[in-house]
């Protein structure tokens, strides 16, 4: 075996240790990181902190599964499109409320 | 102030509100209060964010006074999933863009009909920061929260939307079927 193969064997063992040792958890495991999963979507953890993350979803295919139907979720919210004002009824929301301020 | 800010006011209420009566009235409550406050606007802030503010308050009042509106706290333990059935959303939209998905009524008056349903502090950050694209600073600046909190109630209100979505399970096919006519 050459050494660069050597190597790669090794850090593939150390990848699966790793993932092994991150999935050695229970509820209280999938806990910790679903408290993540906002700050790791937005992208506002530090890199071990998301390489934990990466670690626990390659060995707990539940938390995966969660993971993308959470990203499903707040894609859908951020192209959830509120109707808008048609000109005739922002002519008329203006007036109503110029109405009200000559009222006050 | 009316002219520049009428539009993106009315779909932040829509969006809060989801009836478009109660939108118009937000709408009008907050130019209102916004006219009367307008002395006391110091420029320390954008415009808008002022007007989001306004906008906010006057939407946490009248959840408050209104029967049966939810305010309890959301707890991060309730949204793990019991079973795997609660592991996926309930929506096939595999394959489809947000944009095509939300083209189906049933998944818009679903997500609509969830984000109703969430508390108002966490509906509020949820509509400022994902629909609205405000920053989660920003979003702590209308609401007078740090970033941290912003942060915590935005995570809690993305788990119990997708909760909801996967609760109120649309029947396969759903989405594609209306896609397709």
């Amino acid at each position: 075996m050459s050494r660069q193969e050597n190597s790669q064997k090794v850090a593939t063992k150390h990848v699966k240790r790793t993932a092994q040792q991150a999935h050695r958890h229970s509820k209280a495991g999938c806990l910790k990181i679903l408290q993540r999963l906002s700050a790791y979507l937005d992208d506002e953890l530090t890199t071990d902190v998301c390489k934990e993350v990466r670690a626990h979803m390659g060995a707990c295919p539940k938390c995966e599964v969660f993971l993308d139907s959470l990203r499903q979720t707040i894609s859908l919210c951020r192209h959830f499109d509120a109707g808008s004002l048609s000109p005739a009824k922002k002519l008329q929301l203006r007036r109503e409320i110029q109405k009200a301020i000559s009222r006050a | 102030m009316y002219v520049d800010n009428a539009d993106r006011m009315y779909r932040f209420a829509q969006r809060l509100c989801g009836e478009e009566e109660d939108a118009r009235d937000l709408v009008q409550e907050t130019f209102l209060n916004a006219y009367r406050g307008l002395p006391r606007f110091r420029g320390d802030a954008q415009f808008s964010t002022w007007l989001y503010r306004i906008a906010s308050r006057l939407c946490l009042a009248m959840r408050r006074r209104r029967k049966g509106e939810p305010q309890h706290e959301l707890s991060i333990e309730e949204f793990i999933p019991t079973s795997d059935g609660e592991l996926r959303l309930q929506i096939p939209a595999d394959g489809l863009t947000p944009e095509q998905a939300l083209a189906n009524k049933q998944l818009r008056r679903t997500l609509r009909q969830a984000i109703q349903e969430l508390p108002a502090k966490y509906r509020l950050v949820l509509v400022l920061r994902d629909m609205e694209g405000l920053s989660a600073k920003e979003v702590g600046t209308v609401m007078g929260l740090n970033e941290r909190a912003v942060k915590s109630r935005l995570h809690r209100a993305r788990l119990f939307i997708r909760r909801e979505l996967t609760a109120r399970g649309m029947g396969s096919g759903a989405l594609r079927t209306e896609k397709g006519g």
